[in-house]
């Protein structure tokens, strides 16, 4: 969706503040959160591509307020509502709503540790043919999916080169809006920083950016 | 990313007109590690004693590594 966390190439966000010593959580409560993401989504009652979607669909004005972890929150609490995890009396409650059954929650703490170190790869065999190789020319197509995608505006109808052939991996479109993982090659593909933002760019500069195959057409 | 150099200069890293600089957009299905270039005359140290030079931000390519 072109929503307003499609942030590349954009101005007026003032300079990035350095953070001397940043700690891991600025409060106990972003921990709480993240530990909440984690249990809520071993329900897999989504997927990480949904659960980013959801943030994206963030109003646009919260979005911009927000801190990461509030994000987080906003759309943990969107994703439990909506997948019937919990109640909207609950939510405003903050108790259990005595008409709904208690269920056993699937990550108990020994599965933390295993869980996290496990992470989520994405790579997927396949045995159809890459449609591009290293070195090939590309154009970036031109669409504008509303749901979830990866293929940011800044580079759309651009021209660019493969980098690097990374295999078959899930492919985010389909899978956030739960039609399957359809994996598909995905590339690196290499944008002059002049092909996208002109000729007052260093002509040495570029941006290589991770492509899906569905987002390129031969050049 | 329109600007690479404007945002390393905000993290106090002067990058040179005649250096390239490479945006990796990280999509989320691969990540990328930073490797710090190696200071000059630094071939004799011990791994110890590079680790100690290096830095979360020489890690995350917003300084580079000082003797």
């Amino acid at each position: 969706m072109n929503g307003v966390h499609d942030m590349g190439g954009m101005h007026g966000f003032g300079p990035v503040e350095p953070e001397a010593n940043e700690p891991v959580f600025h409060a106990p409560w972003e921990g709480r959160v993240l530990a909440l993401r984690r249990g809520l989504g071993a329900w897999r009652k989504w997927n990480i591509d949904a659960g980013r979607h959801s943030i994206e669909t963030l109003p646009p004005a919260d979005y911009l307020r927000m801190s990461y972890y509030e994000k987080w929150l906003a759309s943990a609490i969107k994703l439990a509502l909506g997948a019937g995890l919990i109640t909207q009396r609950e939510l405003e409650t903050g108790k259990r709503d005595p008409s709904v059954p208690v269920a056993t929650p699937p990550l108990t703490a020994d599965k933390v540790l295993p869980a996290i170190m496990k992470g989520g790869p994405t790579h997927r065999e396949t045995t159809a043919k890459p449609r591009f190789a290293a070195g090939q020319a590309v154009r970036a197509k031109e669409i504008n999916p509303t749901g979830h995608t990866r293929l940011p505006r800044y580079v759309r109808g651009r021209l660019g080169t493969i980098e690097r052939d990374h295999g078959a991996h899930v492919f985010p479109d389909s899978n956030a809006k739960f039609e399957g993982e359809q994996p598909q090659y995905l590339y690196t593909v290499r944008f002059s920083a002049r092909e996208l933002w002109g000729e007052a760019a260093n002509p040495a500069d570029a941006v290589y950016l991770d492509l899906w195959e569905d987002y390129l057409d031969v050049a | 990313m329109i600007d690479p150099r404007g945002v390393l200069k905000d993290f106090g890293l002067a990058v040179p007109d005649d250096v390239a600089v490479r945006v990796w957009d990280s999509t989320a299905e691969i990540r990328y590690l930073v490797l710090p270039e190696r200071p000059a005359g630094t071939e004799g140290l011990s791994t110890e004693a590079l680790e100690a030079l290096v830095t979360r931000d020489t890690m995350i390519g917003t300084a580079k590594v000082t003797p």
